[in-house]
Order: C-alpha cells, then structure tokens, then sequence
C-alpha cells in the first residue's frame, strides 16, 4: 500500500471511532412541505370546479411579472454560469 | 364516427393544444356548443396537472406566486402530458422547461429551485431501507474498505448549483422572516435524501460535493477521495465520511 492509499485508509478507519459528539453536524433542512403534500391521482373537487371555465385565458401574454417571495432575491449575477 | 383510438388519440391531440375540430364533430352541442364541451374538459385537465405541479414544486410557487405559476405549469402541461397514472412522478421535465421559459429568465436560479424541489420530491417517494452505520464498517480491514463502492439512501441526489440555493429556498419557506439573499452569494451544493419521516437537504462544502459525486457515480472509497483532494488538497476526509455516516447518507451494505 503506497503512501497515500494509506493515507485514505487511514483517514476511512478514523472516521468509524469518531465520537457522535466530535461529528460536526451540518444544518439539516428538514422540509415538511413535502410531506404535507399528499398527491394521489385523483384530484379533488376543488380542481374540478376551478376547471369548468369555458373560455381560455391567454395567461402568458398579461402575466410577465413574478409576484411571489423572489423580490427577496436582490443583487448579484443576471445569468446561471 | 371515429375508431376508439382514434377517438383516444384526436382527444389527447385537443388537450395538448389541438384544435379539436374532428372532435366538435362528434360531440353532443345541445344546450352548451361542443366546442365549450370541450374546452372544459381542457382546462379540467390542464389546471388539475397545474395543482400537482405546485405541490410537487412548492418553492417555485412560492418564489414567483400563483398566476405566474399557473402560467408557466400551463405552457409546460401542453407540451408535456403525464405518460404514467401517478401525479407525484410528473413533472420530472418542469426544471427544464423553467430553464428555458422565456418570462422567467429574470429569476436565473429558478431552475435550480426546480430541481431542489424536485429532488426533494423524489427522495420523500423513495422507500425508506435500513443505513449503514460506522459499526457495519468496524470489521473490515482497511485496504478492502478503499476498494468499498457505497450506495447513497435510495432517491439521494446533490444538486449543484452557482446560486445560494439553501438560502433561497430558506427564504421562501412559510413563516420565514423577511430578510433578503443576496444572490451574489457564493453558489451551494445541497445532497437531498429520504429521512424517517420526511426529506431533507445537507449543504457541502466543494470537496465533499465531489466526494458524493463520484459515490454517486458507483466509485470507490478510495477514487472518491482522490476526487476530493483534487478539488481541496486539504480534504478532511475523516470528518466528512464521519459526518456523512452520522447523517445516515449511505444505504446497508448488500
């Protein structure tokens, strides 16, 4: 075993005796919107009736401007890269 | 009269978008016209796919509110009908799409919020199976534990993003206090899995995300920390594969 494959294992074998207290925790992001959700593949009533409209409406062309929690986003870079 | 396929195929044809006009045909037009027949039966569809969509993305629909969203999952419910019955296994095309949906370009990290939500969405349907724990790994000898290919919990997934995703989607969770991200920030990769009782995101620093990457990618103990020190020669690596064992981020050896 070479140096560093001894390194590594090493380093493997060190983390199985780490107390739970010397584990640094990390923020854990439990997210119970996930669980309320509740989907099957019927939906309810209420889609039902929402759904009855008779005529279309041209969303797109008259909702351009998100109005949700993004205007907390500020600042920073204009493009993914 | 239409051949029962046929008749499936032209009502499919009107629900993503047709015309429908070989339908009008064939539909009773007393009392209300075919045509307005019809369209109910469009809009049924289109906005009940419209609410799972928002249940199964909940950030997006928070961060660009209710119209913008029933726009967006509108545009993409045409042009990407469910192909199986289950309503929590659609939408795995939606991050895509955002990405690509022209009035949303102003919000450069919502398609990252997209596949958060949809990772999260996808490790909660995952089937909960046992963890490995460091004591399942006590026994073996540590050349045999370099060669060791884990698995990560199943429905795990890291999603890598330029954008302080965590914070964002902190931001946007109900009761949140109204305090701003700056989406200068540096970039987060978040490793999503299946708890107990729910789904939750970890953020990783750079090395540990290359670390997961390759186990993702069935490499081994060894290769995935060589990963890692490429990215940071000065990789912890003890603390992070302690920490991702404490987290129970790995499935039961097989």
């Amino acid at each position: 075993m070479n140096t560093t494959r001894f390194a590594i294992a090493s380093a493997l074998a060190a983390a199985l005796v780490l107390p739970a207290t010397a584990q640094a925790q990390p923020n854990i992001e439990k997210c119970y919107g996930v669980a309320k959700a509740g989907k099957n593949d019927c939906q309810t009533a209420k889609s039902s009736c929402a759904g009855t409209s008779k005529t279309d409406n041209q969303a797109d062309a008259w909702i351009s401007v998100p109005k949700g929690t993004c205007d907390k986003i500020v600042g920073g870079k204009l493009t993914a890269s | 009269m239409l051949a029962l396929p046929d008749l499936q195929k032209a009502f499919a044809g009107y629900l993503s978008g047709g015309d429908g006009v070989d339908l009008a045909r064939i539909v009773r037009g007393d009392s209300i016209s075919a045509a307005a027949r019809l369209r109910i039966h469009r809009h049924h569809v289109q906005q009940s796919l419209a609410t799972a969509l928002a249940a199964t993305f909940p950030t997006v629909h928070t961060l660009v509110g209710e119209a913008f969203f029933g726009a967006m999952a509108g545009s993409f419910v045409v042009k990407d009908l469910p192909t199986q019955p289950v309503l929590a296994e659609y939408g795995a095309a939606f991050p895509d799409f955002v990405d690509g949906y022209a009035p949303a370009r102003d919000l450069p990290y919502l398609p990252d919020m997209a596949r958060l939500d949809w990772a999260l969405n996808v490790a909660f349907h995952s089937p909960d199976g046992p963890r490995l724990a460091a004591a399942d790994l006590d026994s073996i000898a540590p050349d045999r534990l370099l060669g060791l290919a884990l698995d990560l919990t199943p429905g795990s997934a890291l999603v890598p993003s330029a954008f302080p995703i965590d914070r964002i989607w902190q931001a946007s969770q109900p009761g949140a206090n109204g305090s701003q991200v700056d989406l200068a920030a540096a970039g987060a990769s978040l490793l999503v899995g299946r708890r107990s009782d729910d789904a939750a995101f970890v953020a990783l620093d750079a090395a540990e995300a290359a670390f997961v990457t390759a186990i993702l990618g069935r490499a081994t103990l060894e290769a995935a920390a060589q990963a890692a020190f490429a990215v940071e020669p000065a990789f912890d690596l003890s603390t992070s594969f302690g920490r991702l064992l404490a987290l129970q981020a790995f499935a039961a050896l097989r």
